[in-house]
């Protein structure tokens, strides 16, 4: 008889496997208990070190005055990675440089005034809209302030949007 | 002693079928030699490579030009990375057509498909590591199509890499998972594999319908058969993968610049079947649905029904059907598109 096995001697007498088996079960819950504990664990030792390290430095982006641009004129601000672009009306969108298909960055043609993908051949107007498919919808915008002729780019999150809707633009003061 | 570790992976007598070569192509075994060379060689590029954006584009130009024999143990395990992507398909097929993966053989099917999918990790995060603009924008683009899955694709793109973009944080999570799991992972798995086919009686050998039972019954000593077959197949492999690694260099283009995208530039050509399918269907379906549909079939492919240890025509059909779909799709994806994804003729 198994040392320790007292009190339920008549049961392990008729089914030997039984209590083996319930042990059994025990030692096998208690290992998927371990490994969930290690999954969880593991995942917030990886999500907390992303949290840190995934900070940026000042999402306000100073791009200049509102006479630096001229109208119809489409401008690179290479610290934020995006085109700050006026409309012929004078207008302001700063769009961003990521192609909305699978993430190229996309260059301005100024000979053609569109937005040329180099990865699938997704075509935008001044706008960020789409001409050419396969990307799915308009390039994504940042939130644009002009205080002061000084035009100032949130650029800690882009807005997606499905195409160009006269809303978005946004116009200097003395336009109100 | 060691014949006697030979003894520990292969059965004392073999059946004289099991050796002809025309049963396996010695797709497993090739697989299982070039897993083994990337570990070398990856082992030898670890010393001097550094998984930090820039310093990694300078390491491995410094391997390439200053290390000794640098350039050819690059080559080699760029290559190598590429030709155990075909050998598995190819181990996959034979695998397929033989039927050898029900039971007693259905867990190890499933045990190789999950080593296919740690190989194709290994692939892709090994993809990254050079830091030139090839890696940036391919992996920029694979993880971009991950965004197309509902729901929770913008966060798995942002857990793929360490944060909106590719950058630092993806280059050290592609590092770790290149170096580190995916190889403790696959030899772990490796050891399983080759234990199960041996639990199940050796490799699977058809029954020949002509043949007597005479033919069946023969076998030979693993040693000299098997091992000197083995070992022979084995430097043959070698020696052309050190040839084409001597002729073809590894490319290595300009560093890593993330505001411009070169005119031509693809995802790694073992995604491009899907990518090729994203021009033309909507996204949800090249994204999910696809490789959903091929990886529940290939997982529930042992439990289907079989005839004379075959699969039916059914699946049969549905498998080549797939296969080829796929295999046409790629291989547009990977001849026929040229800059912006127009259709052009590779000639």
């Amino acid at each position: 008889m198994v040392p320790g096995a007292g009190d339920d001697v008549g049961d392990a007498m008729v089914e030997p496997p039984s209590r083996r088996r319930f042990l059994t079960n025990i030692w096998a819950g208690l290992g998927v208990v371990a490994l969930l504990q290690f999954l969880a664990g593991a995942a917030f030792f990886l999500t907390s070190g992303r949290k840190r390290t995934g900070k940026k430095s000042a999402p306000l982006l100073e791009a200049g005055l509102v006479g630096d641009f001229p109208t119809g004129s489409v401008t690179l601000i290479r610290k934020g990675n995006l085109y700050l672009t006026r409309l012929e009306d004078g207008g302001f969108l700063a769009i961003s440089k990521k192609c909305t298909h699978l993430g190229c960055a996309v260059p301005w043609m100024a000979e053609r005034k569109q937005f040329e993908c180099p990865c699938h051949a997704s075509i935008f107007d001044i706008t960020g809209d789409v001409i050419k498919a396969p990307a799915p919808r308009a390039l994504d915008l940042y939130p644009v302030t002009i205080n002061r002729d000084m035009i100032t780019i949130d650029t800690s999150n882009p807005l997606r949007r499905s195409g160009f809707t006269p809303e978005q633009v946004i116009y200097p003061e003395e336009r109100g | 002693m060691s014949s006697s570790l030979f003894l520990h992976f292969r059965p004392r007598r073999v059946p004289k079928d099991a050796l002809r070569f025309t049963l396996t192509w010695g797709l497993g075994g090739m697989a299982a030699l070039m897993i083994v060379q990337q570990l070398l060689t990856g082992l030898l590029l670890g010393f001097f490579y550094e998984p930090v954006p820039v310093r990694a584009y300078e390491s491995v130009q410094h391997i390439q030009n200053s290390i000794f024999l640098g350039d050819l143990v690059r080559s080699m395990h760029h290559w190598t990375g590429h030709f155990l992507v075909v050998v598995i398909a190819l181990h996959l097929l034979r695998i397929f057509f033989n039927g050898a993966f029900y039971p007693p053989r259905r867990r190890n099917w499933l045990v190789g498909l999950a080593m296919g999918v740690l190989i194709l990790t290994a692939n892709f995060s090994g993809y990254l590591l050079p830091w030139d603009q090839l890696s940036y924008w391919a992996v920029t683009i694979a993880t971009s199509m991950l965004s197309y899955v509902p729901l929770i694709g913008s966060s798995l793109q942002e857990i793929m890499r360490g944060g909106p973009e590719v950058g630092a944080a993806t280059l050290q999570l592609f590092y770790s998972i290149h170096t580190t799991f995916v190889p403790v992972s696959l030899f772990l798995l490796m050891g399983y594999h080759f234990w199960f086919v041996r639990k199940a009686g050796g490799i699977l050998v058809p029954k020949r319908k002509q043949s007597g039972e005479t033919e069946k019954s023969t076998s030979v000593p693993a040693i000299p058969e098997l091992l000197v077959r083995e070992m022979a197949f084995a430097a043959l492999v070698t020696c052309c993968i050190l040839l084409f690694s001597m002729f073809i260099d590894a490319p290595l283009g300009n560093m890593a610049n993330p505001e411009l995208t070169p005119p031509t530039v693809k995802a790694p050509w073992y995604f491009l079947g899907a990518q090729e399918l994203l021009l033309h269907v909507p996204p949800i379906f090249a994204i999910c649905f696809l490789p959903l549909s091929i990886g529940l079939f290939l997982t529930l492919l042992p439990f289907t029904r079989q005839k004379d240890g075959k699969p039916t025509t059914l699946i049969k059909t549905l498998f080549i059907t797939g296969a080829l779909f796929m295999l046409i799709l790629t291989i547009t994806g990977i001849w026929f598109r040229g800059q912006g994804m127009t259709l052009v003729m590779p000639w």
